[in-house]
């Protein structure tokens, strides 16, 4: 594979899989995406609160008039995505109700190495996030 | 008669001839000298005996012709005959002179002049037959006359072919080719041609917007759907060699510095496109020429030598191909074959890129090659497609070298390029694509195509087969974000020509795709990209390429057997030339920074040269939008990538850029009123169309050096500092942008506010060292007149345009920040114009004594000998304002000292400037660029709009890295790379946040 590899002082780093944060750079890719109906909400931590709050409820009782809808969080924003179903469950005053399902998610991290030209393959690292998938509801009573 | 009625008859005697008035005194010599009194006695009685009234008449009225004087009283007695011959010869006289005045035209000599006014008609001029007949045939020859003076003999001759002569395809061809003889057109030019705003740029004609709206529309575009960009213009340099030796020779172009070079593992392997920045040969970190991308062909079982392709800008083609000679020692140039050879043709028989394809099946329309030849021009460049606009079509395209293995092709133009953006660009080619079907058929039969002959390998059939499997799993890959950057897909696929949908159709993700494949597979493709085999594929190779273009089938053939189908509206079959090499680029979206990961990726499609419109209709009938340069403008911007030219300031393209935008800006300006113009030197904007980077690095590297030298020796330093910028100035060191990956990330972090949140270095990033001024020390001294490339968010209002200053806040300004996030930031006092006042002063004084024209001269030499006195003051005052201006808090005080020292200089300058002064802006020799204004000046703003991903104002530009470290040194860590923006129109700074992008 290093059949230019002049300068010997450098093979043995090549060797080293193990990762080292000197020799690499993360970059995280984006999660996978999957394909979006109208009534699936993904949670994110920039968007405002109150503004996703709001889309929500407008996905409930607007025009569209869903009878559910799919609240989806990943890792930091599961908080941010329970945190949005039991208001909208309480605003509801009841008659709306929850069905919460967690997942696990697999991403990927690419690894750049610093020194492109003589490193081994650049990596890539697979690692697991939890994510939540709530479904909010009208019962059907 | 009265004054009036004279006036009148003297107007209508004008132009009657003089001798109308027939003097006596000639008459009796001449005509009657043989008649003595007798002959006068005739003419008298004449006048009563022929017309009866007349002779009373003339009599009553007092019109009398030169009788008055004459001898003869009028009551004498009328004559009994008269000779007619003597009559009539006295007469003579009179008659020439009448029929003189009737054939003269009065006024303009027009025909119709001769016509009385109620009977001209307007259109007179231009239809003689409007005119009586007896005045046409004058009318006729001069209308003929006019047209002759007016055109020239050329331009008539093609004025008399018909529009259906010209329109015929031969001398349509003609007419396209003399067209592009300056700028070349790309393949699309005339799809383009009809939808765009053309520019001529760099040897090209190229779209440069829509003419429909749709700036919004192509941005959703980008971000959800998919544009589409014709990026032919793009030059390909291709390299053949040993590969030790061409890493040798190519490293001497790069730097491990700056990014993965021509080296980097997964590229060579041929898995990979990479980036990389070129330098002239062994000049790192100075002299850069531009960004270029670069592919390398996956190594071959049965030859050592590596094929390598590098795209590059057309501006710095001839630049680094001369470099890349340097490096190759590749000066042999190789004359092409003989039979493609279009040098002894001139330009004008190039056939264009389009044109091409078409005019090489001319053996099958006899008619038509007969009368190419009957033009008298040869046939044979018909051949050759020389569609470049970089380069003359007599120089050479290949070089070989004489100490190694080397060589070099020029490919511009022979592959094209098309630039697919946004997540569903994936969905585009899925559907748009075919990989080439029925492999099987004919493997025994001769086949002059290639794609039979191709089959009957076993080795390149597999490898097909598995092209075609990678490519059906890209189906279920939903977005182009996932897949790794730049990995390299080659194909064989069908004429999409044949698949092309009847109506214009969107695009869109496949479930049903996406589910069946499997799913394993699809997580190994978007963990290892494409294997590195499947990036092999026909389309390096010269021959095939020859073959595919040469054979395509033609639009015109096409038509004619869907118009023979059976059925209607079905299917064509496939034509055993109908399969074309492809190969597929990934192009990496958003790597840097933290918001909108992956944004704008998408693939780049290369296809053989020839079939650029086969391609491209059918993938704008699968409903994407088309950008043109700006769309690539601003994608580059949301990527957070630098544009090229536009922000290269340091490499020779983005110089001339530069001058060419200062021109054109001025030019601008210029040709509104001057009462009108925005007056730049009361915005204190020193350059409004440009940006003096020199100076703003050497004006940094003084006041860093004057602060950190506060105490020791001030004036005699600062005496040495002066007499030594005088000469620095020149070429010594030039400006340079940073480009080191180590240093960027480094600044990056170094410019982040270390607020809670942010202060958690993630993993995997290099331990940075502390910003101190000891480190600061050490960068400035490592990286010396150096441009930090920036991006910049305005927090609240405010919308940054071109050439935006980049300001220093002072500590004020942060403490209100701090108080008031959402307050809209210091007011620039308004600057005086004191150019303006004093050219009035001058002109007043002009008016006051206007009997000296001298006075001007007066006031150049005194002028001219304070000059000497205040060259050596003035810029002291502007040192001594620099050194202040440090101090944050004295820096009103500090603008007043540079404006009076402006003032001084200016003065002394007006006399000679005054000629090119420029109302509103400053004239040439510049005060500091930094200090002008009541903030400190960092750097300027080189590409700044509403950014429609984030919402508010977002810039790029470059600021002085020494000036960056001085600033980030004196802010409180929180409010580490807070900056102020002001537009050059406006005087109200605007608050903004600095990222160094790493």
């Amino acid at each position: 594979m290093l059949a230019h590899c002049t300068d010997d002082r450098k093979t043995p780093e090549c060797s080293t899989k193990s990762m080292d944060p000197v020799e690499y750079t993360l970059r995280k890719r984006l999660p996978r995406k999957l394909p979006k109906r109208r009534n699936d909400v993904y949670i994110n931590m920039k968007t405002d609160f109150k503004a996703q709050l709001a889309r929500c409820q407008k996905l409930l009782d607007g025009g569209a008039g869903h009878k559910e809808i799919c609240i989806h969080g990943l890792g930091l924003a599961i908080n941010r995505a329970i945190n949005i179903a039991l208001q909208l469950q309480a605003f509801s005053q009841g008659a709306l109700q929850l069905a919460a399902n967690t997942s696990t998610v697999e991403l990927v991290d690419d690894l750049e190495p610093e020194d492109p030209d003589e490193a081994g393959e650049p990596l890539t690292r697979t690692r697991n996030n939890s994510a939540i998938h709530i479904k909010v509801f009208y019962p059907n009573a | 008669m009265s004054g009036a009625k004279d006036r009148m008859r003297h107007k209508k005697m004008r132009n009657q001839p003089s001798n109308m008035t027939y003097s006596s005194s000639q008459e009796f010599p001449n005509g009657e000298g043989s008649g003595g009194s007798a002959g006068q006695g005739y003419s008298r009685s004449q006048h009563t005996k022929g017309p009866s009234g007349y002779g009373q008449s003339q009599q009553a009225s007092g019109w009398v012709r030169g009788r008055q004087d004459g001898p003869v009283p009028r009551d004498e007695v009328l004559p009994k005959y008269i000779t007619a011959s003597m009559f009539a010869k006295a007469r003579a006289a009179e008659v020439n002179s009448m029929l003189k005045a009737v054939s003269k035209t009065t006024g303009s000599s027009h025909v119709f002049g001769a016509l009385p006014k109620h009977m001209r008609r307007r259109a007179m001029s231009h239809n003689t037959k409007r005119l009586p007949r007896r005045l046409r045939e004058l009318a006729d020859r001069m209308l003929e006359k006019s047209h002759h003076a007016g055109q020239k003999e050329k331009k008539e001759q093609s004025k008399t072919k018909s529009r259906r002569a010209r329109r015929r395809h031969g001398n349509l061809l003609l007419e396209f080719n003399r067209r592009q003889r300056k700028n070349k057109w790309l393949e699309t030019h005339i799809w383009h041609a009809k939808r765009f705003h053309m520019l001529k740029k760099w040897g090209y004609c190229l779209g440069e917007r829509p003419t429909y709206k749709c700036y919004r529309a192509s941005y959703r575009a980008m971000s959800s759907g998919c544009l589409l960009q014709d990026m032919s213009y793009y030059c390909c340099l291709e390299l053949w060699g040993p590969e030790e030796q061409l890493m040798s020779a190519l490293s001497r172009l790069t730097s491990k510095d700056t990014g993965p070079t021509f080296a980097a593992v997964l590229c060579v392997s041929g898995q990979r496109e990479g980036n990389t920045l070129l330098y002239k040969a062994d000049q790192y970190p100075h002299q850069p020429m531009g960004p270029a991308q670069f592919l390398w062909r996956p190594r071959n079982a049965e030859s050592s030598l590596r094929q390598l392709w590098i795209w590059v800008h057309p501006t710095i083609k001839q630049e680094l191909l001369s470099e890349l000679q340097v490096v190759c020692q590749c000066f042999e140039a190789v004359s092409p074959p003989p039979s493609e050879t279009p040098v002894e043709a001139g330009p004008s028989d190039q056939p264009s890129a389009p044109a091409s394809s078409d005019l090489k099946s001319e053996p099958q329309h006899p008619g038509k090659k007969r009368k190419r030849e009957g033009d008298g021009k040869e046939d044979k460049p018909a051949k050759k497609i020389l569609g470049d606009g970089t380069r003359s079509p007599m120089t050479p395209v290949s070089w070989r070298s004489a100490e190694n293995d080397i060589v070099i092709n020029d490919l511009s133009m022979e592959i094209v390029r098309y630039r697919l953006i946004g997540p569903l660009s994936h969905a585009v080619l899925t559907e748009t694509l075919l990989p080439a079907t029925n492999t099987e058929i004919d493997i025994e039969s001769t086949s002059s195509f290639w794609w039979p002959q191709h089959c009957k390998n076993k080795d390149s059939m597999s490898l097909h087969k598995q092209q075609a499997d990678v490519f059906q799993l890209l189906k279920g890959v939903n977005s182009t974000s996932e897949l790794p950057a730049g990995c390299v897909l080659g194909l064989t696929v069908d004429d999409p020509r044949l698949t092309l949908p009847k109506k214009r159709v969107t695009a869109a993700l496949d479930l049903q795709a996406a589910q069946d494949v499997d799913e394993e597979q699809r997580r190994d493709l978007t963990l290892r990209g494409v294997p590195a085999p499947c990036a092999q594929t026909a389309l390096w190779d010269q021959d095939v390429r020859d073959n595919v273009t040469n054979n395509r089938v033609l639009e015109q053939e096409m038509n004619k057997m869907k118009r023979e189908l059976l059925v209607p509206g079905s299917r064509l079959p496939v034509f055993p030339q109908s399969r074309v090499p492809i190969l597929l680029v990934h192009q990496a979206g958003k790597q840097q920074g933290e918001e909108r990961r992956g944004w704008g990726s998408g693939w780049d499609l290369l296809l053989p040269k020839g079939w650029g419109m086969a391609f491209w209709v059918p993938l704008v009938y699968r409903g994407v939008r088309v950008g043109g340069l700006q769309m690539s403008l601003k994608h580059s911007q949301n990527k957070c990538l630098p544009h090229f030219p536009h922000e290269f300031p340091d490499c020779p393209a983005g110089v001339r850029f530069q001058e060419e935008q200062e021109v054109e800006l001025l030019n601008k300006f210029k040709r509104r009123p001057p009462a009108k113009r925005t007056n730049y030197i009361k915005h204190g904007c020193l350059a409004p169309f440009r940006c003096p980077w020199q100076r703003l690095t050497e004006e940094w590297e003084k006041i860093v050096k004057q602060d950190g030298e506060e105490g020791k020796l001030q004036s005699a330093e600062m005496e040495g500092v002066i007499s030594q910028s005088g000469e620095d100035t020149p070429p010594t060191s030039a400006f340079t942008v940073l480009r080191s990956r180590k240093v960027l990330r480094q600044l990056s972090v170094w410019s982040k506010p270390s607020s809670a949140r942010n202060s958690r270095v993630p993993r995997g990033c290099l331990p940075t060292p502390l910003l101190n001024t000891a480190s600061a020390m050490e960068l400035q001294a490592q990286w010396r007149h150096c441009l930090v490339w920036v991006r910049v968010c305005v927090l609240g209002k405010g919308l940054p345009t071109l050439h935006t200053m980049l300001c220093v806040p002072t500590a004020e300004d942060l403490q209100q920040l701090r108080k008031d996030p959402r307050s809209i930031g210091p007011k620039e006092p308004r600057h005086k114009d004191h150019l303006q006042h004093l050219l009035k002063r001058r002109s007043k004084r002009r008016k006051a004594s206007p009997q000296f024209p001298a006075s001007e001269k007066d006031e150049g030499t005194p002028a001219a000998v304070n000059k000497d006195s205040s060259s050596s003051s003035a810029p002291k005052d502007n040192q001594d304002s620099v050194v202040t201006s440090t101090h944050p808090n004295l820096s009103t005080s500090i603008s007043k000292g540079a404006e009076s020292a402006v003032e001084s200089s200016s003065a002394t300058d007006l006399s000679d400037s005054c000629k090119e002064y420029v109302r509103g802006l400053w004239p040439e020799p510049l005060p500091s660029v930094s200090s002008h204004c009541s903030r400190v000046t960092l750097g300027w703003v080189t590409q700044g709009d509403f950014s429609l991903a984030t919402g508010n104002g977002e810039a790029l530009g470059f600021v002085s890295l020494t000036g960056l470290l001085h600033m980030l040194l004196s802010q409180p860590a929180d409010q580490r790379g807070s900056v102020l923006v002001r537009n050059p129109t406006s005087l109200q700074y605007r608050y903004a946040r600095l990222h160094v992008e790493a």
